[in-house]
């Protein structure tokens, strides 16, 4: 891709309070992410990883302790007024909580109207035939209207919040979760249309998800995060295909096989050890404490990034043997 | 069969009012479960999976009348008619539940620790500090970092899948005899999910738990089901053991199902496989097959009349579709 990004991440950090006293919760530290227009790009990881943070810190839901979030090449926090609010709209956020996010009170066609609203639209046909169009798009009936949305599923709910972000014709859509409480053919229908607003409106798309098969077919790159970092990134296929960092290995080792015969003889690769603390993470490597391949290297100085092949990079110092099949966790755990 | 199912759900409809709508969201469903079993509840999201396990243990968001009939039997005693207090008593005790939504099942405004040692207090007659041990060593079975720190914390200030963990935590601390978990692992990445299953299904091997698991994940249902129930628009249309009906299902939403899952072997970036079309509104009960304006194969007969469950030629299996059942026949 010789264009440039639309979102650019550099360094970013963010960090909370943490109950012990005087500490912080290092929630995401020095990330860095790029997405180019019209791309779906994966983020994977552990739950508690950091991704929704990371998300959040982007939209400018969570405060940036250090790094830089560019937008067109637009550093976001040297803007502000109208301009920053342009910027923000263009910028939309797809909750992993479909419950939180819409107003128990409102119809669903007031949820969307007030999104549409927002977006200046201001003859109230020119909202209907949108919303109608919006809801048609989600694959809900236009009768949906009406319905107050806490009477809706959790999936109808999900569907609601997507088509709320798509009312502002958002150019960055980060996605947190947005189908995993879906059903599989409404969760379908929900993927092509991110397929298609990839396709026809070049909307980027950061794509968090646990559903690793279909992050691979969305998604052209993915970037694996482990304990608030990325330590994994690189083209989806290559990247299932020869993984350079042992946690993605494991990670995409533990995709339950949906054959019940297979699935009840396989013995999925057991994370071992207490899941270590975002507020006093461990030295050097991250993952050494759960790793099965880690030596006392791992614990001095954090792992360099390896480039594997052409934008494929993992941090561990073993990652040129586990993507050339030399090395691997699967084996070494079971040994 | 000697002994009845630890649960034994017949004929279940349920009906709810609101002020604006009255809809049917559960129609005619009818399942059982034994002691130590494990049953998956698969479908359409909006299809009734949520409120038919919810709706008649009286948990259902105020605003909305619920009117049950049918016959929900839990040891052997009729859930349906039982006064509110009585079914409290179940709740939690005997029958543990995991929400779809963590958020609601929690209280905002009070530390973790509490809420999980309250459940202990409460249902296993503990001390306060027996009951905060409990807490701890509940926190450490989910597998949570600092466990002991995560019990001061408030529930907004922990990710998705931390909230659902706790969740777990709360629902098994009264080590129930049948476990209703609604979409227990969707906010988990699959090491946790598999960590998160293997507890489940060591608590079931101990306890004898039963288990109700609501869920769109197949892998799920693959690993930790030994039956299934698939749902499309409130009722059942496909029923059996797990390693017949994922293998080689019947019902034409079942197919559509299974097949909508991704292969490994799908081109990146190439079209979802779904099923056309979208699912009917719940408003007034539907004449015929819910599924026939979406299915391939429908026939006059499929939008005449509802078609009943029924044995399939495999007799484990049932299947509500006169398509499948007349090829039994012809076979
Ligand atoms: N407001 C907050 N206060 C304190 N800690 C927080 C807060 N929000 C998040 N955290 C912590 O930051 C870490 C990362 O959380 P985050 O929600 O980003 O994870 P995640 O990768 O999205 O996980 P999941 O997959 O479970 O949703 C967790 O340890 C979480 O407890
Ligand atoms: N409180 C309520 N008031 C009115 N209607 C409701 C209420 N709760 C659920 N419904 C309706 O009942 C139907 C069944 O909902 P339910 O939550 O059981 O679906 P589900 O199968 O669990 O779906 P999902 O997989 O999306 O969670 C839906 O059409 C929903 O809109
Ligand atoms: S750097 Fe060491 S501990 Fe980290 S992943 Fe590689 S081998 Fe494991
Ligand atoms: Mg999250
Ligand atoms: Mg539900």
């Amino acid at each position: 891709m010789t264009h440039a990004p639309v979102l650019k991440v550099e360094n970013l950090q963010t960090r909370f309070k943490s109950v012990q006293r005087g500490k912080y919760v290092h929630a995401v530290d020095d990330v860095s992410i790029e997405l180019y227009p019209g791309e779906i790009v994966g983020l994977v990881g552990e739950s508690g990883c950091g991704k929704s943070t990371l998300g959040r810190t982007i939209v400018g839901l969570e405060k940036a302790s250090a790094g830089r979030v560019l937008l067109d090449g637009v550093d976001l926090s040297t803007l502000s007024g109208a301009a920053l609010r342009n910027s923000r709209r263009a910028l939309q956020y797809v909750f992993q909580d479909p419950y939180s996010s819409l107003n128990d009170r409102q119809t669903v066609g007031e949820a969307i109207d007030e999104a549409l609203l927002i977006d200046g639209l201001r003859s109230a046909d020119e909202r209907t035939r949108r919303a109608k169009e919006l809801l048609e798009q989600v694959g809900l009936p236009h009768t949906a209207r009406d319905r107050h949305t806490r009477e809706l599923s959790g999936g109808q709910r999900q569907r609601v919040a997507i088509a709320r972000s798509l009312a502002v014709n958002p150019r960055v859509l980060i996605c947190d979760e947005p189908v995993s409480a879906l059903d599989l053919s409404i969760r379908a229908q929900v993927m092509n249309l991110f397929l298609r607003l990839q396709k026809d409106l070049g909307v980027a798309c950061l794509f968090i998800a646990h559903d690793l098969a279909l992050v691979r077919q969305a998604a052209s790159r993915v970037y694996v995060m482990y304990l608030g970092k990325i330590v994994e990134h690189g083209p989806s296929q290559e990247l299932y295909d020869h993984p350079g960092h042992p946690y993605s290995q494991m990670l995409l080792a533990s995709v339950p096989e949906v054959d019940p015969r297979v699935e009840k003889l396989r013995s999925a690769p057991l994370l071992k050890g207490e899941v270590p603390s975002p507020t006093n993470p461990p030295s050097g490597c991250r993952f050494r404490t759960r790793c099965p391949l880690a030596v006392e290297d791992c614990a001095l100085r954090a792992p360099a990034s390896h480039v594997l092949s052409p934008d494929h990079n993992a941090a561990c110092i073993f990652a040129p043997d586990l993507h050339g099949g030399k090395r691997s966790a699967l084996i070494h755990q079971a040994a | 069969m000697q002994n009845e199912p630890l649960l034994s759900v017949k004929n279940l409809t349920v009906d709810l009012l609101t002020a604006k709508s009255a809809l049917r969201p559960v129609d005619g469903v009818s399942y059982a479960i034994r002691q130590g079993q494990c049953l998956a509840i698969v479908g359409e999201s909006g299809s009734g999976k949520t409120v038919m396990n919810f709706a008649p243990l009286g948990l259902m968001p105020t605003g909305v009348t619920t009117n049950l009939s049918g016959s929900v039997r839990f040891e052997g005693q009729e859930l349906i008619g039982l006064s509110e207090p009585e079914v409290r008593k179940l709740r939690g005790k005997s029958i543990g539940f995991i929400f779809q939504d963590p958020m609601s099942a929690l209280n905002p405004v009070r530390r973790i620790g509490r809420q999980i040692a309250e459940m202990a207090e409460l249902h296993l007659n503990m001390s306060p500090r027996a009951a905060e041990a409990r807490a701890l060593d509940l926190v450490k079975l989910v597998g949570i970092s600092d466990p002991a720190a995560r019990l001061s914390q408030y529930p907004h200030e922990l990710s998705g899948g931390l909230r659902q963990r706790i969740v777990i935590a709360i629902a098994l601390a009264g080590e129930p005899k049948l476990l209703i978990a609604d979409e227990p692992t969707t906010a988990l990445d699959v090491t946790v999910q598999a960590q998160i299953l293997r507890l489940l299904k060591d608590l079931q091997q101990r306890l004898n738990m039963a288990m109700v698991l609501i869920t769109h994940d197949m892998g799920v249902v693959a690993g930790a089901a030994d039956n299934i129930v698939v749902m499309y628009a409130a009722r059942a249309a496909e029923c059996g053991p797990v390693d017949k009906v994922l293998v080689n299902p019947r019902h034409p939403y079942t197919r559509g199902l299974i097949n909508a899952i991704p292969r490994r072997d799908d081109p990146i970036g190439s079209e979802f496989r779904g099923l056309p079309g979208v699912p009917p509104t719940l408003g007034a009960p539907i004449q015929g097959c819910a599924f026939a304006p979406r299915c391939e194969f429908a026939v006059a007969a499929c939008t005449r009349a509802r078609p009943p469950m029924v044995p399939t030629a495999d007799s484990n299996v049932c299947v509500a579709c006169p398509v499948v059942n007349q090829g039994k026949a012809a076979a």
